[in-house]
């Protein structure tokens, strides 16, 4: 079964260079965490125009997604969302005791999985922006 | 062999929340990316097309789900992972207030979206 394991303090960036997969894993996922939880608030913000009525809530709308930048932050906010669902899906299983022993190949799995959906998706995310 | 990187106490109620709105979410925001950037592409959406979707009754109880559940989950992560950096006493309790603060309105906000949208 487990065992105490002294992994060091994660949260010492400076040590980056002995992270293993586990602890690149954990940085990701606060990264993407904090960058989804910011595009939240963010999202319900414009979202908020539709107070103000149709006209404001279209305008604002086809206003930002006029803009090539946001439609190329669109494809960053979806690799982020694709990784931290996929990552989130792994340390599920984690917390479960299910596939501890590949819980590094998890990762890496969750990375090439995000790079495939991202860039598949990019074709459908960017059409039109330029 | 095992090594855990969580930035939460297992076995507190948060701890549990945060594992079962994040089953939830995963499915919810899939659905969420899915639905409006595929089936509807994003330079596509109209307040016509919202408010058709927000007038389903299903729709609306599931995207204020998804405020309430995301907002939970994002609070709840930022706060134990100010915590997990070594926040402690003042700035602890100042991490909670703001934070509940924070979380509170964006789903008061986000409920009164949803209800503009609903025609509520």
């Amino acid at each position: 079964m487990s065992e105490s394991y002294d992994r060091g303090l994660v949260e010492d960036f400076g040590r980056w260079t002995e992270f293993s997969a586990g602890m690149w894993a954990w940085v990701f996922h606060k990264f993407t965490g904090w960058v989804l939880v910011g595009y939240l608030f963010t999202h319900i913000s414009v979202l908020s125009t539709s107070l103000q009525g149709a006209q404001a809530y279209n305008n604002t709308l086809s206003g930002l997604e006029g803009l090539a930048l946001v439609r190329i932050l669109e494809v960053g906010l979806l690799a982020v969302a694709v990784f931290h669902i996929l990552n989130g899906i792994r340390l599920l299983f984690v917390d479960l005791g299910v596939g501890l022993e590949a819980q590094d190949k998890s990762f890496y799995a969750s990375l090439v999985l995000t790079g495939v959906i991202v860039v598949a998706s990019v074709p459908t995310f960017l059409a039109g922006a330029f | 062999m095992a090594e855990r990187y969580s930035s939460f106490r297992s076995g507190s109620t948060t701890w549990l929340l945060q594992r079962l709105t994040a089953a939830f979410l995963v499915v919810v925001l899939a659905f969420h990316f899915f639905n409006l950037h595929f089936v509807t592409h994003a330079y596509e959406i109209e307040f016509a097309g919202s408010q058709a979707r927000m007038e389903t009754l299903g729709y609306y109880v599931t995207m204020v789900l998804f405020l309430v559940t995301a907002t939970f989950h994002g609070v709840n992560g930022v706060y134990n992972a100010l915590v997990n950096q070594g926040i402690d006493g003042k700035a602890k309790r100042a991490a909670q207030i703001v934070l509940g603060v924070a979380g509170i309105l964006l789903v008061v906000q986000g409920v009164r979206v949803a209800n503009a949208l609903a025609g509520f």
